[in-house]
């Protein structure tokens, strides 16, 4: 009961006129964003984040998770109406949405993406409410020892199941620690890689490096398919909702989907991306009709929207009551709390109550709204699309910029920015992951004290890291992950040789 | 040229001079005196490691030769236009507090529309930009009490 009240608080905090303003306008933008072909969550994030600087801690959190949502639930509408994924989640919504759109179901499309995202959103919000608590107060046992093999758990579990392979996965990790390595060091005064730079002795921040790679590196991505030229899209609707026969084949996969998203966004690594391939192919197999998936099967785009809106949900876990974000976006969200002075983490449901739980409370909020704006004025917020991106990805650059500005006032972080936005240019290109070098980054420092507070603890020895249970299994489980796409690659290997030997 | 190889040889080399400036740091004077080195030697030498076997990897998978299909005409025109858009960025550092916000942000905007729409719709160019600067200036510095630099004698 007591998780009820603290709810019961969280709505009082979420239903704050304010605050459901900023939810509601970070839900529209987010989802403007969220539309343009490329930019998905975590550039909505990055790019919007100055818009919360002078708000409160509570309202810049429900504003940011407003963003979040709301791009989960536009990234989808370009794939239904463009066929070009607004991000990585969204690519599965392609595969029956583009082709329910071109059989002229593109209102039943719409309406059913934005139907499945909210119950997927609302039903992870649901379980959030009850495993945040005791996951935190679990958290609360772990000392210096323990953080630091959780969080090289997290980063190599990052590294390793991100796209491309093991190799490049951990160049990023590695690269992204060494940033965090920039500055004075906290413990010893010490000045690290400085180059004798004065701006460099307070560290890189975090937010200039995620701001570069996710707004500038993807901009310079988009040239390339600038050039393409735009798509023809349908812009007049008739009703946006479905028929009683697309609920009844979707309403299964929905509520199977859910759950599995949840579980697959809390994993460290693995987001919404993963999260809606794989519930596709489950209901794929499952499906009576599943000749019909890829030809505009509605429950080929029901499934993965609830999936990947419930993954969004779930990868808030990790981020919320460990400290350690296990996505690009939830590290942008963390980056952001740390800089308004709030360390997410156990600690937060103890000290700021409100806070965790106001978030908590708008999620099912944010949904709501979300899924009244993107039903009914789904054909209005469209039109974007039909707005040349030509002008748009400028914009994005001059927010980039203005944002960078925002954080620092100083203008050596606009030289960063295009040093970092070519950097992650040049790693997508030879296909290293992002996402390993920006969670690393966030989290480097932290994970450095850990490690030397741990020493510290045990006069040098390094045997504190084994020390106890939590340390052995969170090893184990590093392991597992490090070991993990080997395993991966050889089941496919002997699954593809018994496929030609059949 | 291969790419992935060449990010290979890259990392190595970052590896390898970020190892070598790690030792060279000073020892700390309070504690253990290796205490803020070990960390940085440990990624230093992951670094040249992972390096390492993405070149081996990448050359033993596909040679040194580029295996990129795209046209190498349009390949140029994209490196020029990321070469561009970084210059119009230094640009736009080194007039920032000069010039002030607004003016500064139109001319880099300027630069980067003409790249991505073309010199023959300057009139939109145009447009965008000045809507864009001065509706961001009036956001940040009267709604989120952002400051940034004004125009100097004017001071707007």
């Amino acid at each position: 009961m007591e998780i009820l009240s603290y709810l019961l608080n969280g709505f009082t905090v979420a239903l704050k006129p304010m605050n459901l303003m900023w939810v509601t306008i970070g839900g529209v933008l987010g989802t403007i964003v969220g539309m343009l072909p490329g930019l998905g969550p975590a550039t909505g994030v990055a790019v919007l984040l100055p818009l919360t600087f002078t708000m409160g801690p509570e309202a810049s959190l429900i504003t940011m998770a407003g963003i979040y949502y709301g791009a989960m639930f536009g990234g989808s509408r370009s794939s239904i109406l463009i066929n070009t994924p607004g991000d990585g989640a969204a690519i599965a919504a392609t595969f029956d949405g583009y082709p329910m759109a071109q059989n002229g179901r593109a209102e039943a499309a719409l309406a059913m993406s934005a139907i499945a995202s909210f119950i997927g959103g609302i039903l992870a919000a649901i379980v959030m409410v009850f495993v945040a608590q005791p996951v935190a107060k679990f958290a609360l046992k772990f000392g210096p020892a323990e953080y630091f093999m959780l969080m090289v758990f997290a980063l190599s579990a990052t590294a390793s199941m991100a796209k491309g392979n093991l190799t490049r996965g951990f160049i990023s990790m590695v690269l992204g620690l060494m940033i965090a390595t920039v500055g004075i060091d906290a413990q010893s005064g010490l000045e690290r890689f400085t180059f004798g730079i004065l701006e460099l002795q307070t560290g890189i921040d975090f937010l200039v490096v995620i701001i570069a790679v996710y707004a500038l590196g993807e901009v310079f991505k988009a040239f390339k398919m600038i050039k393409e030229g735009k798509k023809k899209m349908q812009t007049k609707f008739g009703k946006i909702w479905i028929t009683k026969e697309d609920w009844k084949r979707s309403k299964w996969p929905i509520l199977r989907s859910a759950p599995l998203g949840f579980f697959i966004g809390a994993l460290p690594g693995a987001g919404g991306t993963m999260a809606s391939l794989i519930a596709y192919n489950n209901e794929k197999q499952l499906s009576e009709h599943s000749d019909e998936f890829g030809k505009g099967a509605i429950e080929g785009l029901a499934a993965p929207e609830s999936a990947n809106n419930a993954a969004s949900v779930g990868a808030l876990i990790p981020m919320l009551t460990l400290g350690i974000p296990g996505s690009g976006t939830t590290a942008v969200m963390m980056g952001a709390l740390l800089m308004l002075g709030l360390q997410p983490g156990p600690m937060l449901f103890q000290q700021h109550p409100n806070l965790a739980w106001g978030l908590i409370a708008s999620m099912f909020i944010g949904n709501m709204i979300l899924a009244i704006v993107n039903i009914p004025l789904a054909g209005v917020l469209v039109r974007v699309l039909s707005i040349p991106p030509k002008i748009l990805y400028p914009i994005i650059l001059g927010l980039a910029f203005v944002g960078t500005y925002a954080i620092s006032n100083s203008i050596v972080d606009f030289y960063l920015l295009v040093i970092f936005g070519v950097m992650g240019y040049f790693m997508s290109k030879t296909k290293i992951p992002t996402a390993p070098l920006i969670l690393a980054v966030i989290v480097g420092n932290s994970m450095e004290q850990s490690f030397r507070q741990a020493l510290t603890i045990s006069n040098g020895s390094y045997g504190i890291f084994f020390k106890s249970t939590i340390s052995i299994i969170l090893f184990i489980l590093t392991i597992v992950s490090i070991m993990y796409p080997f395993v991966r690659d050889k089941i496919k290997k002997k699954k593809s040789v018994a496929g030609l030997n059949n | 040229m291969n790419l992935s190889a060449l990010a290979g040889i890259f990392a190595f080399v970052i590896g390898a001079i970020y190892t070598i400036q790690a030792f060279m740091l000073p020892n700390a004077s309070i504690g253990n005196p290796m205490a803020p080195k070990v960390l940085p030697i440990g990624l230093g030498i992951l670094m040249t490691f992972f390096g390492l076997i993405l070149t081996f990897q990448e050359v033993r998978k596909n040679g040194l030769k580029s295996k990129d299909k795209t046209d190498q005409k349009e390949k140029d025109d994209n490196v020029k236009k990321i070469v561009f858009t970084c210059g119009a960025a230094i640009i736009y550092a080194l007039l920032f507090n000069r010039i002030g916000y607004i003016l500064s942000t139109i001319v880099f905007l300027e630069i980067v529309l003409t790249l991505f729409n073309g010199k023959k719709k300057w009139k939109t160019n145009t447009a965008v930009s000045i809507c864009f600067s001065v509706f961001i200036y009036i956001v940040f510095s009267k709604f989120l009490g952002v400051i940034l630099p004004k125009i100097p004698f004017i001071y707007i």
